[in-house]
């Protein structure tokens, strides 16, 4: 059915692959992945190889990118944290164009799948982990036991701190993919409705108008929200990477 | 009846349990709204206990969540 | 060039030395430069702090859900592993839901990451 809002998420594989009985068949979704990164290192690469000191309008926007991620970072987590300013910015790039690819008509939109942001989301975590510990070591953990706490309330403080720790990933994960999901569905869902309208004859036509409208202001919206989901994921990526520097302030 | 069969029954009217906080939180945030808009000074001050409230009614649709859960996976 | 200064003071004590005018009229622009950037940026912050109270119930939501969900998968994973069923699940779907309420206080600013330093609490507004 041509109006189905779900249709637009569905996975198609491409080439099946199949590797000792598992499924890595290069999909519609894998498809769209190599494109996201294809297109940003692309634009990146061709957008600075003239390395102008005046830049040019490609190069200047490459360098906006450059600098926004890079203020945000020193803002949340220090001069310290401009070493993960590689990783941050890759994923920066990779969710911001992932969502403007999907404002394209007929794309596939890589981040409305929870288990991309969930996979995106455990990199930052396990970065967080991984880096912490090897940081500091057991004090790590100090993440968890805040101060001034009354001993008898530690062991269950703690408990809370920890679950709260974990839940990150996934508000990280599901406010990134509902965002995608529910702007596409509406999307699809409003414009479904123009075609179904103006099948009615002369007063459909002219009812279609107003979802017409809405689509139009929808797209609009959906494209503040593609950029604002991909701020916020790295704003949080930079707190989260905060915490692996300073656990304990 | 099976009793397989009874325990979904049984989950679905749990969450019913879900409503009713859902109804207390419209109380708790429209109330919040309506004296926030009367008195915008005194409304951020006042939003812990906005949020204690919540957090108490959210509770008891917790409860009946976990209800559902319950008869969901353990029973 | 006194094309568009911004008073006739430096004008008269153009007979003194005129580095004195010149760096009062350059601590003058530098004054307002700043003043107009606090603007902007108090303006940009407004700007992406409200851009959409869609965004911000997402959120806030998100997080909420998230804590619960956590728990309940904790408990139900422990009481598998450890045969208790059904504490695991009580115990942690409730402590879940502490996490949770603490999530969107922590959204909301109400109270401090746990690893924040306390100049820096104005940025946590994303």
């Amino acid at each position: 059915m041509a109006n189905d809002p779900i249709h637009q998420f569905q996975i198609q594989k491409l080439f099946p692959i199949e590797v000792g009985g598992m499924d890595f068949s290069f999909t519609n979704s894998s498809l769209f992945m190599v494109a996201t990164v294809a297109a940003a290192s692309a634009f990146l690469i061709f957008s600075t190889s003239g390395r102008g000191l005046v830049p040019t309008r490609m190069q200047s926007v490459s360098e906006m990118a450059y600098e926004f991620v890079a203020g945000m970072l020193r803002d949340a987590a220090g001069s310290e944290g401009m070493r993960f300013f590689p990783m941050v910015f890759s994923l920066f790039m990779f969710v911001l164009v992932a969502n403007l690819f999907g404002m394209f008509p007929y794309f596939f939109t890589v981040t409305s799948h929870i288990i991309v942001t969930f996979a995106l989301a455990m990199l930052v975590i396990l970065t967080v982990v991984f880096y912490g510990f090897m940081r500091h070591g057991m004090g790590f953990l100090k993440l968890f036991v805040p101060d001034g706490v009354p001993a008898a309330l530690i062991p269950l403080v703690t408990m809370i701190e920890v679950i709260s720790f974990l839940s990150r990933p996934i508000s990280l994960s599901v406010r990134l993919f509902a965002n995608m999901l529910a702007g596409h569905i509406t999307l699809k869902v409003f414009s479904g409705f123009v075609v179904s309208l103006s099948t009615l004859g002369a007063v459909g036509i002219f009812g279609a108008i107003l979802p017409l409208g809405m689509t139009v202001a929808l797209t609009a919206l959906e494209f503040l929200v593609a950029f604002l989901q991909a701020y916020v994921f790295t704003v949080l990526t930079c707190m989260y990477l905060n915490d692996a520097i300073h656990p304990s302030h | 009846m099976e009793a397989e069969a009874a325990k979904y029954i049984g989950a679905g009217i749990a969450c019913l349990g879900m409503g009713g906080a859902g109804i207390g939180l419209g109380q708790i945030f429209g109330n919040y709204l309506a004296g926030a808009l009367r008195n915008p000074s005194a409304a951020d001050g006042q939003f812990g206990r906005l949020i204690f409230g919540f957090a108490v009614t959210e509770a008891l649709g917790i409860f009946s969540l976990l209800v559902a859960l319950m008869l969901l996976f353990v029973v | 060039m006194n094309s568009s200064s911004p008073d006739q003071k430096d004008d008269n004590s153009a007979a003194n030395p005129p580095e004195a005018g010149l760096s009062g009229r350059r601590d003058q622009l530098n004054r307002t430069l700043n003043e107009r950037k606090q603007e902007e940026a108090a303006v940009s912050r407004r700007s992406t702090g409200s851009a959409t109270g869609y965004a911000q119930a997402v959120k806030m939501s998100s997080e909420f859900i998230a804590g619960i969900v956590v728990g309940a998968g904790m408990g139900w994973l422990l009481d598998e592993w450890l045969g208790t069923s059904p504490f695991g699940l009580i115990v942690f779907l409730l402590l879940g839901f502490v996490a949770g309420v603490l999530n969107v206080l922590r959204a909301a600013g109400q109270i401090a990451e746990p690893g924040a330093r306390p100049p820096k609490q104005d940025d946590r507004s994303d």
